[in-house]
């Protein structure tokens, strides 16, 4: 008897034995397979590469960069976490990605990083510190970054460029810079609450704050409706616009996101995203005169070629009752819209990306359930070219 | 090879017979067969005085049960929710002493937060519990945790047990009881417990080890009840107030050096007052009220002064619950019985968070039940009714204006049961019941959508146990396999834009699964050894749009497979206990792909305890003892993780030292 009992207890510690798993070494970008894509549409001429930023879901840390390669037309998932094993992942919440020369720039918002990677190999060259990270901009000398770490600390960088956090609650977001070479943070200027997108125009900055979160915040509880101008040279705020009464009568601009410069036609484009309510969503813009205009409702997704603004949107934005919705698309080129014939977004749950390499071939990512796996599709002249499976909310694309 | 082989059969067999005995019935009226006999049986149901160095919270319990997944996030302060059969926590009533502690915010009941100390017994019924004067609540949740407080014979009219317990990670535990007979038939019982949790322990990052911060815990508990009986009835008022202030770790993702994980705190203050009093007015007719007044108040703050990446959230929430039960139960014959229930409640939540509809709730539950149990064979069924009227603010043109909404169920259930030989017996069931969408199911902000349905849980099983003994062994064993289908499944969808969700009925799972436990005992002389295993099986699976990539994919946290091994060796007044628990693989998502796969882990904890009797005091009949028990958890230090990005604590120990006179 006693010994069926010893011989159990020598079971039960084979029983709970434990899992581990060591993380590997890492793999060469060029030795990376993935799904066979056909881009024979791009005939001889495609770019090298695109870069496409999954987002991932807050707090689960799984932010992730895919890969178009155009040299042997494959799909490559998860790339960042397989050439930098040792980074812990690409971290939580990627924001914004941007090709800059032969570096790629990854905003990771809810890691505090500022990712910058070579976009031949995917090394990482740079992980900047910097709170909250949201959308980037970039000169010749300088990459511009909103952040709403202004909302929530106050703080400076010290000689190290290490930062050090003084105080709390300023409720208000900041731009910082970031030189280019040294990959050093070169200061930062307050804007407005929670900035978005940034655009650069004839050395002005023009950043979008949205107010995303201080409308559940005291004291205003309010979205913010304001642009605020940037002088790159002297890295100050030169003014402030207001468009909460762009649209006059009782519509209100609030909750404002993406900004595009037009530097053919000196034009800034930004989107509002609305108050959820009764003030839906829509594209603007500022003419070089100063005054600005509506160009049409409805903007979910948007993106910019050339000089036009491609958009998805849908009227039943705010129904939440919806569980499929009319998805259309449409573009603003200066002065008029077109809305465009699209039977592939019949299949989508929620477009979340939108790319254009030209005025023919786009690329559109579905977030689907935005907690599993979305996709990417790749459209040729109005027509499903295909669809691979992408990580948790892919949201932004970059070319190279 | 016998003997191998019967070693085998040990392994996949075994348990020690558990006292299946039903709920304190009432004083020793002439009692009729229908109010004894239980058509359904509880699952599983552990006696706290027959453990070896019984852990500190009811959550580690109840992770041993079958069917029970306990969601961890780790730590004594880490959110414990239990998910009995994968219908999903919001479906599991909690009760204490026969009332429901419920939560309106989230239907969800924190198991972290409920001390062993001072309970007698904790059970679980996956179909339906069917004694009398049951509250309508308990016919209306899909399973039900009972948890039952302790009733000690004192020989003196007075008693105390004082207990100190401490371990690593850093843990402190203090608590004291006391007893007093005040008059015939009126106790006195008062209670009081701190606890002290400093949450740092180690867990692997990559190829560093890191320590997890923020995650300490103090809370203060205290209750005071009071236990009346009378001729043919009894009584009891119970006081409890518990008073918490935490950290919140937060999930392990990639963080700039120098930015913490989180710095959030929330402090919690719950208050209730609850009673019942139980009265047989006949041999024909009883009747049973139960009333409950019940005050929380919680204060979360990201503190974003010392965390850049916070969203700067400062809230305050404060919940009121008021509830009243009238049971009723008519004994027509000696074998069949009509039950009538009704229960009233109603919840307000308010809070400073922006754009705060301020809710208020009114529930009324109403169930009417029959029982039908000869000796052999025992039936049951009833028929519940849940209606809901909330009334909230909502945003329109002018500003804010009241809007009112009305939800319905009806819940019906059926229990039989066969009973051919004193060692067997033979149950199926059959329910539909009915959870109300949460407070912030339909009114959190960006994410609530106030025209949702209540979420509808089928459920079907059947069960087989034998129990037997022979000589000095006894055995036991249970075959429970079961099908349900949670619809109507309450989910987050994303709308427009990725700030703004919305809540929808869309889900649909299936669920099939089968639930195994086997006991084996004996005892002779000094020794007295008995050993369980238990294995359940889930298939539960994502129905909710035909044609998705993630249709018929195993639902998230679900394991296929899980189980549990204990072993529990008494001689003289030395026991030993060996538990391990196992989980299979499971998926964080849907998406059942390698990304969000977590490995399947297996726990082991060993436990000794040593009972010393202590000399008799002057003018007391009662032999005072000592208790010094060591516990032993995650023997193996196994790395692991329940929800994906929160570490688990690897090898613990904690020691304690009882002293009951």
């Amino acid at each position: 008897m006693k010994k069926a009992f010893l011989l159990l207890l020598c079971g039960a510690l084979v029983f709970s034995a434990c899992d581990k798993n060591n993380p590997n070494g890492g793999a060469k970008e060029s030795d990376l397979t993935g799904e066979t894509v056909d881009l024979s549409a791009f005939g001889y001429t495609g770019p090298r590469k695109i870069f496409i930023l999954n987002e991932g879901q807050k707090g689960a840390n799984n932010a992730s960069l895919d890969v178009i390669r155009f040299s042997d037309r494959q799909y490559l998932s998860g790339v960042f976490k397989k050439v930098n094993p040792k980074a812990g992942g690409l971290g939580d919440v990627g924001n914004d990605l941007i090709v800059i020369g032969d570096e790629v720039w990854i905003a990771v918002n809810n890691s505090g990083i500022v990712e910058v990677i070579s976009a031949e190999d995917e090394k990482e060259i740079a992980a900047i510190k910097l709170p909250t990270p949201r959308r980037f901009a970039y000169d010749d000398d300088y990459v511009y970054v909103t952040s709403w770490a202004g909302a929530f600390v106050d703080g400076s960088y010290d000689e190290s460029f290490n930062f050090v956090i003084t105080g709390s609650a300023n409720p208000k977001g900041q731009v910082y810079r970031i030189d280019r070479k040294t990959k050093k943070v070169m200061g930062s200027v307050e804007v407005g609450y929670q900035p978005e997108g940034i655009g650069l125009l004839e050395g002005k900055l023009y950043v979008a704050n949205s107010g995303g979160i201080s409308f559940q915040i005291a004291p205003d509880y309010a979205y913010d409706h304001t642009i605020s101008v940037i002088d790159a040279a002297s890295f100050t705020v030169s003014e402030t616009i207001d468009v909460v009464d762009v649209e006059g009568g009782s519509r209100r601009v609030v909750n404002l996101k993406d900004v595009y410069a037009d530097p053919f036609n000196k034009k800034i484009y930004f989107t509002a995203l609305g108050d959820y309510g009764d003030n839906h969503s829509g594209l603007y813009y500022i003419q070089n005169d100063g005054n600005i205009y509506l160009a049409s409702h409805y903007v979910s997704v948007s993106a910019r070629y050339g000089n036009e603004i491609y958009c998805i949107g849908t009227e039943q934005e705010f129904d939440w009752n919806a569980t499929s919705k009319e998805w259309s698309v449409w573009s603003w080129s200066g002065n008029h819209k077109v809305t465009y014939f699209n039977s592939f977004l019949k299949d989508m749950a929620v477009p979340y990306g939108l790319c254009l390499y030209n005025d023919r071939i786009l690329f559109v990512s579905d977030a689907g359930d935005y907690f599993n796996p979305g996709t990417v599709t790749m459209i040729a002249d109005g027509g499903k070219v295909w669809t691979v499976t992408a990580g948790v909310c892919p949201g932004h694309f970059a070319i190279w | 090879m016998r003997g191998g082989f019967s070693v085998l059969i040990l392994l996949l067999s075994v348990s020690w017979r558990l006292p299946a005995q039903e709920a304190d019935t009432l004083s020793a009226a002439s009692v009729l067969s229908v109010r004894e006999r239980p058509v359904l049986r509880p699952s599983e149901e552990v006696r706290l005085d027959a453990q070896v160095a019984v852990p500190l919270q009811v959550a580690d319990v109840l992770s041993r049960f079958t069917g029970v997944q306990v969601k961890d996030y780790g730590g004594l302060g880490g959110l414990k929710t239990v998910n009995v059969r994968s219908l999903g926590s919001e479906h599991v009533g909690v009760f204490l002493d026969g009332i429901q502690i419920d939560n309106a915010q989230n239907m969800q009941v924190d198991l972290g937060r409920f001390s062993t100390d001072g309970l007698q017994s904790v059970s679980l019924y996956n179909g339906q519990k069917t004694g009398r004067l049951q509250t309508a609540k308990e016919y209306a949740s899909g399973a039900a945790v009972y948890l039952r407080s302790e009733r000690l014979a004192h020989p003196d009219g007075s008693g105390g047990i004082l207990r100190l317990r401490g371990g690593y990670p850093g843990m402190v535990n203090p608590s004291v009881r006391w007893d007093k007979d005040l008059l015939p038939g009126l106790t006195l019982r008062t209670s009081a417990e701190f606890i002290y949790g400093d949450g740092r322990y180690r867990y692997p990052y990559y190829d560093t080890t890191l320590v997890r911060e923020n995650g300490d815990i103090k809370s203060l508990r205290a209750e005071v009840m009071l236990l009346g009986a009378h001729s043919g009835g009894d009584w009891r008022l119970h006081i409890y107030s518990y008073g918490s202030e935490r950290g919140f770790p937060g999930p392990v993702i990639r963080r700039a050096l120098g930015f913490p994980f989180s710095a959030e705190r929330q402090t919690d203050q719950d208050l209730f007052v609850q009673g019942g009093w139980r009265q047989e007015w006949s041999r024909r007719y009883a009747t049973a009220i139960r009333m409950k007044y019940a005050n929380n108040y919680t204060h979360y703050c990201t503190h974003a002064e010392k965390d850049p990446m916070a969203f700067p959230y400062d809230l305050h929430y404060r919940q009121h619950s008021g509830y009243f039960s009238l049971a009723q139960s008519l004994t027509l014959t000696e074998v069949w019985s009509v039950d009538l229930s009704t229960d009233l409640q109603c919840n307000a939540l308010d809070s400073d968070a922006g754009q705060f509809v301020t809710p208020r709730r009114l529930t009324f539950t109403g169930a009417l039940a029959t029982r039908l149990v000869w000796e052999k064979f025992r039936f049951a069924a009833h028929v519940a009714y849940l209606g809901a009227w909330d009334v909230f603010k909502t945003p329109d043109a002018g500003g804010w204006s009241r809007q009112n909404t009305w939800r319905d169920a009806w819940m019906p259930s059926v229990s039989l049961s066969w009973w051919p030989l004193p060692f067997l017996e033979v149950a199926a069931f059959c329910k539909r019941t009915f959870r109300l969408p949460s407070f912030n199911d339909l009114y959190y902000s960006l994410m609530g959508n106030s025209s949702l349905d209540p979420e509808s849980a089928f459920q079907c099983g059947g069960e087989v146990r034998f129990a037997r003994e022979w000589g000095r062994w006894s055995f036991e064993a249970r075959v429970s396999p079961y099908f349900n289908r949670v619809a109507g499944k309450i989910v987050a969808i994303p709308t427009a834009s990725q700030f703004r969700w919305t809540m929808l009925n869309v889900g649909l799972a299936d669920i099939t699964g089968l639930d195994l436990k086997a006991g084996a005992g004996w005892s002779s002389g000094d020794w007295d050894l008995r050993l369980t295993g238990r294995y359940c099986f889930q298939q539960a699976l994502d129905h909710s749009a035909r044609g998705s990539r993630t249709y018929g994919n195993q639902i998230p946290y679900i394991p296929r497979h899980s189980g549990s091994v204990s072993l529990l060796v008494r001689w003289r007044r030395w026991s030993l206990g060996w538990d391990s628990v196992f989980t299979g693989e499971r998926w964080s998502r849907t998406a059942n792909i390698p990304d969000y796969h977590i490995a399947p882990w297996s726990v082991t904890d060993i436990s000794l305890e040593r009972r010393i009797l202590l000399p008799r005091f002057a003018h007391r009949t009662a032999q005072p003892s000592l208790v010094a028990a060591v516990r032993c958890t995650n023997l193996f230090n196994c790395r692991y993780e329940i929800v994906q990005g929160y570490p688990m604590p690897g090898l613990g120990a904690t020691a304690s030292v009882t002293f009951a006179w």
